[in-house]
């Protein structure tokens, strides 16, 4: 590592990416322990676990997106509109056809959301601003605003089954992490999403087919939060028009930055972003369960993504990088 | 293709308007009727009042999102203080309360320098969040009617808030093309690194300019609040999306430094008018937020011919 010749400061930098966040969320969940009784059973822990998955597995899409230097807000919305329409295809085509619906459906309008973002050559918030409006109304109407319930076995296996053991959300996050750190560290797409993140003209200059990564980017970002939302729906046992997905975006981000990916893109820290979903899920549960006014999450949440920000900019401060 | 933007730019939304007039006429026999046109009036000023502040801000190259939750906090504000220190007295807490939260914002993006997207985000978690607690999650009835008078009331058969919204527009125009301040504020957005260097205050006018977005948020919430005589934490959800989009089918660019006011006014008509034309035929609030996305997408589609075309233009040397 050339890094470490830049002395003490790089060291500090470097082994809080390593070990900053496991230590984080180690204390988080040793305080809510010994505060509350019924955050400590193995029960709550591990049933904790599962919904980390819908945090965590809608993160490593939103990772790859602020990688490459975007953002996309209508992730919630998506999630509520690609969850209804599948849930509601369950009684007449089964839970598979519901399951595949959902993941596909959201593939095609992260393709969308790609497409436009591409074309239009608009910041791609304001763009997914947009179509985070139209996901939802689409959704209320599609629903006339009631939820749609879930009994089909198969799906309900897919966010509560348990495989020798383990929850198989658990399992289901585990291989899209594997699959997502394969992609960043060992294939030219990890490292051309990393380069358009970093600087995209000088990306487009060196050959690399920077509308396509983009495109790819965005497609992907549907992709986990089409898998997020089969998972949220069959833990939750229904999906709701107007609640699903409520703020999902805001956690995604937040658990992406509080991962150490940088907010103007350029580089990736997948484990990271596990983490720091964990974290976010744990702070939830354990403010939940030692009954802190559901309205002081909001102010907590919203803390929390600055306190992030401000960790990224002090660790790119001593790493001697601007971000921006 | 230049020509046609250019013409676009001054003249497009007035065509969209013009387009709607005359299919609403024909819809609607009671459209031509000055009470229907002063209503549809009337219930663009919101969206316009916010709008002018948007429009400030993406002209600084920045934006807002916490607008909503802004609108929610004065809503509670004035509930909660009308009763214990009189109207005038509530309306001028609330609306310091908005310019607070602007400053917070302001202060975050320019001297922290993170990203206005993740600021406003977050300040839109967290104000929503205080209007909550305040309110304890409930909506609070104003029992004093005499507020009601601000909003519903009528002064030469005009409603009171369209006064309050030319009032606005005016200073607006005023500010944004005929002071040092508003000229700032286009070099802010039009190329920050540029005005620093050449002397401007970049921070101060960051500031300023968010303070404006909220203190705009904050009294269009006063009227709002005194039409319902409810305080309400959620007031207003998704009308950060009008908002921004009657900035940007305005015509306001959102690479910063042009800022149409005028367009912002008249887009914020024409958003009236769609309502309009959806309550005609009865359909529910979510087709609202439907259309006003789609009215959203229809505008960012023009934008992005405009920036394509400057930048081929920019690239064979012509000047534009």
């Amino acid at each position: 590592m050339i890094l470490k010749q830049r002395g003490a400061r790089v060291v500090i930098a470097n082994q809080w990416d390593r070990f900053g966040l496991p230590f984080l969320l180690a204390v988080l969940i040793v305080v809510f322990s010994g505060l509350s009784e019924s955050f400590r059973t193995v029960y709550n822990l591990v049933s904790n676990f599962q919904f980390a998955a819908m945090v965590g597995i809608g993160a490593i899409g939103m990772a790859f997106c602020i990688m490459s230097g975007d953002f996309d807000i209508s992730v919630g919305s998506m999630s509520a509109l690609v969850g209804v329409l599948g849930a509601s295809l369950v009684p007449r085509f089964g839970g598979g056809v519901g399951v595949a619906v959902t993941v596909l459906l959201a593939t095609a309008l992260g393709f969308l959301n790609g497409v436009f973002v591409t074309k239009l050559k608009i910041p791609a918030f304001i763009t997914t601003l947009g179509m985070m409006y139209i996901y939802r109304s689409l959704a209320y109407i599609y629903t006339n605003n009631t939820p749609v319930y879930i009994k089909d076995p198969f799906w309900l296996f897919l966010g509560n089954g348990v495989v020798f053991g383990v929850p198989f959300a658990i399992i289901l996050m585990a291989v899209c992490y594997a699959a997502g750190i394969y992609l960043l560290r060992k294939t030219p797409f990890g490292r051309y999403v990393v380069a358009v993140g970093t600087n995209r003209t000088a990306a487009r200059l060196s050959g690399i087919n920077v509308d396509g990564i983009k495109l790819a980017v965005f497609t992907m970002v549907g992709l986990f939060v089409g898998i997020a939302s089969v998972v949220t729906a069959a833990t939750l046992g229904s999906v709701n028009p107007g609640m699903t997905g409520q703020g999902y975006e805001f956690q995604l981000i937040t658990a992406v930055v509080l991962g150490g990916t940088a907010l103007g893109g350029g580089n990736g820290n997948l484990l990271g972003a596990f983490f720091a979903s964990m974290i976010v899920v744990y702070l939830k549960n354990g403010l939940g369960m030692k009954q802190v006014n559901s309205y002081w999450q909001f102010v907590a949440f919203g803390l929390v993504l600055i306190f992030a920000v401000g960790i990224n900019r002090i660790k790119f401060t001593l790493l001697g990088m601007r971000e921006t | 293709m230049i020509k046609f933007l250019k013409l676009y730019e001054r003249f497009g939304i007035l065509l969209f308007i013009v387009v709607g007039v005359v299919f609403l006429s024909f819809a609607s026999p009671n459209f031509l009727k000055m009470d229907t046109i002063l209503n549809v009036v009337a219930q663009g000023t919101y969206a316009a009042m916010v709008g002018f502040g948007m429009t400030l801000a993406l002209t600084s190259g920045g934006f807002d999102l916490s607008v909503e939750s802004v609108m929610a906090l004065s809503s509670v504000f004035l509930a909660v203080f009308i009763p214990k220190v009189g109207i005038p007295l509530a309306i001028l807490l609330a609306v310091l309360a908005a310019a607070f939260v602007g400053m917070l914002n302001g202060l975050v993006i320019a001297k922290l320098k993170v990203n206005p997207l993740i600021t406003t985000l977050s300040m839109q978690m967290i104000v929503t969040g205080a209007a909550l607690l305040i309110a304890g999650g409930k909506m609070i009835v104003i029992k004093q009617k005499q507020f009601m008078e601000l909003g519903t009331g009528k002064t030469l058969g005009i409603p009171n808030q369209i006064y309050i919204m030319l009032l606005f527009f005016v200073i607006f125009y005023f500010v944004l093309y005929h002071t040092s301040f508003g000229r700032q504020v286009s070099a802010v957005g039009s190329n920050e690194t540029a005005s620093r260097i050449s002397g401007v205050n970049v921070d101060l006018v960051k500031i300023g300019v968010y303070v404006l977005v909220a203190f705009t948020a904050g009294l269009t919430s006063v009227i709002r609040t005194s039409q319902a005589l409810i305080g309400m934490p959620t007031m207003s959800a998704g009308f950060v999306l009008v908002a921004l989009t009657v900035t940007i089918l305005g015509g306001t660019s959102l690479a910063g430094g042009r800022g149409n006011l005028w367009g912002t006014l008249l887009a914020a008509l024409f958003v009236s008018m769609v309502y309009y034309g959806l309550n005609l035929i009865n359909l529910q609030i979510f087709y609202q937020m439907l259309a006003v996305g789609l009215v959203l997408l229809i505008a960012l589609f023009i934008e992005g011919l405009r920036v394509r075309y400057l930048q081929a233009a920019k690239a064979k040397g012509i000047r534009v």
